[in-house]
C-alpha cells in the first residue's frame, strides 16, 4: 500500500508539472506577430490562416490607472485587460473586439478612441441562432477576414484558412482529450494543471502548443495503462462537479479546487469547453467562411445570446449525462450576462435536485479564505 | 395630505395588482382622469398624465386585446399596427420609485437571488413581476438596443408567465450598414408576422400606413417643440423633460402622442413668445445644461437646486428625435432605420455625435450625466463623453445615484457635487 501511494505520488508530481511539458508554449512564444482577442466567438483560424499568433487577452495586470476609464461597477476583466494595454504590453499588431456585452462594447470604444498605435476592430456577433443571423454572422466575420489581410498586407487564401481551421481543430480535440483524463483521474491531474494548460492553449503558438499538447497526453495515457493497478481509486471520494461561469482565470481559485476532493465533471468556462467543444467542420457545400460561422454560432453558447431557455438545457443535460452532484457558478463581479440568468438557473437545477454554489469573482482581486470556507462548505454538503 | 399623496399611501399600503386594477379603474372614469389632469400647471404634463393612466388602464384590463411588455428602445409602431397593448416594465420601474414602492420590489427581486450591482430598473421590474403587480403578457419583445439587461430579465419573465414561444428578441446589429438594415428589416417583419399567426389574423398593412403616418406627425411636433427649446428659458412649472418616457416611445403611431406633443409645442410657443427668449430670468443669467441618461424617479433635490440657481435643462437625450421620417409605404423598414439609427446603438461615437450637436444647437453651459447604477453601457461611456465634450470646452459633471432605488443614492453627496460644479460654471 505505501508503495502504491509512493507510485501515484510521483506520477502526481511528474504530470503536473508542466513546465516539463510545455516549453515551446506561453505567451510571446512564437516569432509570428499576435493578435489579441477577447471573446471564444472570435475565429482563432482567421488569425492563424493570416500569419499571427492568437493570443486570447487574459488581463494579469492589477487594475490601478484603468480606474479613471471605467466606472467603479464595470466588469474588472475589461479593467484589468485595459490595465495591461495601459503598460507596456502592446506587442499586439492588432486586436479583435467582439459586441459580446455592454461592457465588451465600451472597451472597444475606449481602445479605440486611447490606444492609437494598435489597430483594433469589432466582430459583430448576432444573439440569434437562424439562417438569417447565420448569413449575417458570415458576412461579419469576412469582415474581420478583411481587418487582417490589412494588418498582414496580403490577401488569405482558401487553402491558409483550412490549414488554420485543421491546426485549431486539433487543439479542440487534443484539449477535450484533456478533459477527459481530469474526469477519470482526479486524484491524480490538479485543477490548477488543468486550467494553466487551458491558459497555455488560448495564448500560446498554436503548432507549438500542439508539440507540447500532444507529448503531454502520450505520457499521460503511458502513465496511466502502465499503472492502471496502481492508480485506481474509488472514484465516489471524489463528488462530480461542474462549473458554470464566463472568463474565469483565477489561478489561486483553481489552486483551492485543487486541494479538495472534487471530480471537476464538466465544466462550461470561456476559458474551457465554450473554447474547445464543437470542432469547425468545413462543409465542401458551403463556402469557407459559412462554415465557420456555422461552427461559432453553434458551439456551446454562451449567457449573452437570446434564447436563454437553450442554454439552460445544454446546462441540464450535461448535468445529467455526467452525472453531476453540485455545480459552482462562477460569475465575474459586475457580469449582467451571468447574473440575471442565476437567478432562474438556481430554481431550474434546485427542481432537479442539484445544490449551487454562488462564487463572485472579483478579477485579480480574490478573497482566498472567504472563497475557500464556502467551497469547502459546499462540498461538505454533497 | 393631499390627494396624491393619499393615493401614494394607499398604494404602498395596498400593494398588489387588483388594487392597482381598481384604482385605474376610478382614475380613468373620463371626467375625473380630466380633472385630475387639469391639476398640472403644465398642459404638457397634463396629457403625460391623463395618456399614462389610459394606456396603463388598457394594460391592466381584463379585454381581448393583447399586452406586450416591450423594452424601452423599440419600434412601438409595430405594437399599434398589431393591435396590442404595450407594457413597459423599465417605465414601471420608474413608477415604482416614484410610488415608493421600490423597497417591495427590491426586496422580492433579492430574494430570487437578483444581484444587487445589477440596474434596478430591471431588478425592481423582475421584483413587481415575481410579486404578480404587472398584467400577465400574451408576448414579450425585447431588444439588445441599448443595454444586456433587458433581454436577459425578459427572457425571465418570459419563463415565468410560460411564455417562451412567444418572446421575441430583436437583434440590432452593431454597424449601422446596408447588411445590418436587411437583417433587422426580416427580423421585424417575421416577428409581426408570426404574432398575427398566432392571434389567427392577417398582417394588415394598411393599418401599418396610418400608424406610421401618425408616428411621422408625432415627430414633426416633437422636432418642433425641441427646437422652441434651443431658446427657451422660462419654463412651465414643474415641467421636467425626463418624465416623458412612456409617451416619446410607448405612445409613438398614436392619435395620443400628436396631442401630447402638439400641446407641449402650442404651451412652449406661448411661453417663449411671453419672454422672448433672452438669456435672462428674474434678472439673473440663465445657465443651459444638457442632461445625459434618465434622473433619480423619486423625490431628489437635484432639479430644485437646479432652478434655484437658475440653471435649465434644455435639452435631455432621452427625447432626442434621432430617427429619420418613417416611409409608410416600408413600415419594417423604416422601423430598422429607426432603431440602427438611434445614438445607444453600436459604437460610443454616435452618442457622442448627437451630444456635441445638441452642446452647440441648445448653446450648453454644461452637461450633465447621470450615473445610474448598473447601467454599464451608459456609464462605460462616461469618460469618453467628458473628455469628448471638454473639447468643446462644455464641462461635465458625472453625477452618481440610483433612477430607482433612493437608498442606493447618497441625496447629501449628489448635493455637494452639483454644487461645486454650479461653482465652476459661475467662474
Amino acid at each position: 500500500m505505501p508503495e502504491e501511494q509512493e507510485i501515484t505520488r510521483t506520477i502526481k508530481k511528474k504530470i503536473n508539472n508542466t513546465a516539463d511539458f510545455f516549453k515551446k508554449s506561453g505567451y510571446m512564444s512564437s516569432s509570428r506577430p499576435s493578435v489579441g482577442w477577447f471573446c471564444t466567438y472570435t475565429p482563432e483560424e482567421l488569425i492563424i490562416a493570416g500569419g499571427f499568433t492568437p493570443v486570447r487577452i487574459f488581463g494579469r495586470n492589477k487594475i490601478s490607472r484603468s480606474e479613471s476609464y471605467f466606472p467603479i461597477n464595470f466588469c474588472p476583466y475589461v479593467k484589468a485587460s485595459w490595465e495591461g494595454f495601459l503598460g507596456d504590453s502592446r506587442d499586439f499588431e492588432g486586436l479583435i473586439f467582439t459586441n459580446s456585452c455592454d461592457g465588451m462594447r465600451r472597451f472597444f470604444d475606449i481602445a479605440r478612441r486611447y490606444l492609437n498605435d494598435v489597430p483594433s476592430h469589432l466582430l459583430d456577433i448576432p444573439h440569434l441562432k437562424n439562417k438569417e443571423s447565420l448569413d449575417f454572422f458570415a458576412g461579419n466575420i469576412k469582415d474581420t477576414k478583411i481587418f487582417i489581410e490589412k494588418l498582414r498586407g496580403k490577401k488569405i487564401t482558401g487553402s491558409e484558412i483550412e490549414n488554420a481551421a485543421a491546426v485549431v481543430n486539433n487543439k479542440r480535440q487534443l484539449l477535450k482529450e484533456l478533459q477527459g483524463f481530469i474526469r477519470k483521474f482526479p486524484h491524480i491531474l490538479n485543477i490548477s494543471t488543468y486550467y494553466k494548460i487551458m491558459e497555455l492553449a488560448l495564448v500560446s503558438d498554436p503548432e507549438s502548443f500542439l508539440d507540447d499538447i500532444r507529448k503531454y497526453l502520450d505520457f499521460l495515457k503511458k502513465v496511466t495503462d502502465e499503472n492502471s493497478s496502481h492508480l485506481k481509486t474509488d472514484l465516489k471520494k471524489y463528488p462530480p462537479i461542474m462549473i458554470i461561469g464566463s472568463f474565469i482565470a483565477e489561478t489561486k481559485l483553481w489552486e483551492i479546487l485543487t486541494e479538495m476532493d472534487v471530480r471537476l465533471a464538466f465544466d462550461d468556462l470561456c476559458t474551457s469547453g465554450r473554447y474547445f467543444e464543437n470542432p469547425i467542420k468545413l462543409d465542401k457545400s458551403k463556402n469557407l467562411i459559412e462554415s465557420i460561422a456555422s461552427g461559432y454560432l453553434n458551439k456551446p453558447q454562451c449567457m449573452r445570446m437570446a434564447d436563454l431557455g437553450f442554454k439552460f438545457s445544454e446546462i441540464k443535460n450535461n448535468i445529467i449525462n455526467n452525472d453531476i452532484k453540485g455545480v459552482m457558478f462562477m460569475g465575474l463581479k459586475f457580469c449582467d450576462t451571468m447574473l440575471y440568468p442565476f437567478s432562474t438557473l438556481k430554481k431550474e437545477l434546485s427542481d432537479m435536485g442539484i445544490p449551487v454554489l454562488y462564487l463572485e469573482i472579483e478579477y485579480n482581486n480574490f478573497s482566498e479564505g472567504q472563497i475557500k470556507t464556502r467551497m469547502q462548505a459546499f462540498l461538505e454538503m454533497l | 395630505m393631499g390627494v396624491k399623496d393619499k393615493i401614494k399611501n394607499n398604494i404602498r399600503n395596498n400593494i398588489s395588482q387588483r388594487y392597482i386594477k381598481k384604482l385605474l379603474g376610478i382614475l380613468s372614469v373620463k371626467p375625473l382622469l380630466y380633472t385630475y389632469g387639469n391639476t398640472f400647471p403644465s398642459k404638457a404634463d397634463k396629457y403625460l398624465n391623463i395618456f399614462t393612466i389610459e394606456s396603463l388602464k388598457k394594460a391592466y384590463s381584463d379585454n381581448k386585446k393583447p399586452v406586450s411588455y416591450g423594452s424601452i428602445f423599440l419600434p412601438y409602431e409595430m405594437f399599434h399596427a398589431l393591435g396590442i397593448t404595450p407594457f413597459l416594465p423599465e417605465v414601471m420601474a420608474g413608477f415604482t420609485a416614484g410610488l415608493g414602492l421600490t423597497s417591495q420590489t427590491l426586496k422580492e427581486a433579492s430574494s430570487k437571488w437578483y444581484s444587487q450591482d445589477l440596474c434596478t430598473f430591471h431588478r425592481s421590474a423582475s421584483g413587481a413581476v415575481e410579486l404578480d403587480l404587472f398584467p400577465e403578457p400574451e408576448f414579450i419583445i425585447t431588444t439588445n438596443l441599448a443595454c444586456d439587461a433587458a433581454q436577459k430579465s425578459f427572457y425571465i419573465d418570459s419563463m415565468k408567465y410560460n411564455i417562451e414561444k412567444n418572446f421575441y428578441q430583436i437583434d440590432v446589429p452593431y454597424h449601422n450598414s446596408e447588411k445590418s438594415l436587411s437583417y433587422l428589416t426580416a427580423q421585424i417583419k417575421n416577428i409581426c408576422n408570426d404574432i398575427c399567426l398566432k392571434r389567427g389574423e392577417k398582417l394588415n398593412l394598411n393599418r401599418f400606413k396610418e400608424v406610421i403616418n401618425l408616428s411621422n406627425e408625432f415627430r414633426k411636433w416633437a422636432i418642433k417643440a425641441n427646437n422652441l427649446r434651443k431658446e427657451l428659458i422660462n419654463y412651465p412649472p414643474y415641467y421636467n423633460g425626463l418624465n416623458f418616457v412612456l409617451p416619446f416611445h410607448a405612445l409613438a403611431g398614436t392619435k395620443e402622442a400628436v396631442t401630447l406633443y402638439r400641446q407641449m409645442y402650442v404651451e412652449f410657443k406661448n411661453y417663449l413668445d411671453k419672454k422672448e427668449g433672452t438669456d435672462t430670468y428674474d434678472n439673473r443669467p440663465v445657465k443651459r445644461i444638457i442632461w445625459l441618461h434618465l434622473k433619480p424617479y423619486y423625490k431628489s433635490e437635484i432639479f430644485y437646486i437646479l432652478n434655484r440657481e437658475n440653471y435649465r435643462v434644455v435639452f435631455e437625450e432621452i427625447n432626442h428625435v434621432y430617427w429619420p421620417e418613417l416611409d409608410p409605404e416600408k413600415p419594417f423598414e423604416s422601423m430598422a432605420k429607426k432603431m440602427l439609427s438611434h445614438y445607444l446603438s453600436g459604437s460610443i461615437e454616435n452618442r457622442i455625435n448627437m451630444i456635441i450637436k445638441a452642446a452647440g444647437d441648445y448653446k450648453a453651459d454644461g452637461a450633465i450625466l447621470f450615473s445610474h447604477w448598473g447601467c454599464r453601457q451608459s456609464n462605460g461611456g462616461a469618460r469618453i463623453i467628458k473628455d469628448s465634450l471638454k473639447e468643446i470646452n462644455v464641462p461635465t459633471l458625472v453625477l452618481d445615484g440610483d433612477c430607482v432605488n433612493r437608498n442606493n443614492s447618497s441625496q447629501g453627496q449628489a448635493k455637494t457635487r452639483l454644487q461645486g460644479f454650479i461653482e465652476i460654471l459661475k467662474s
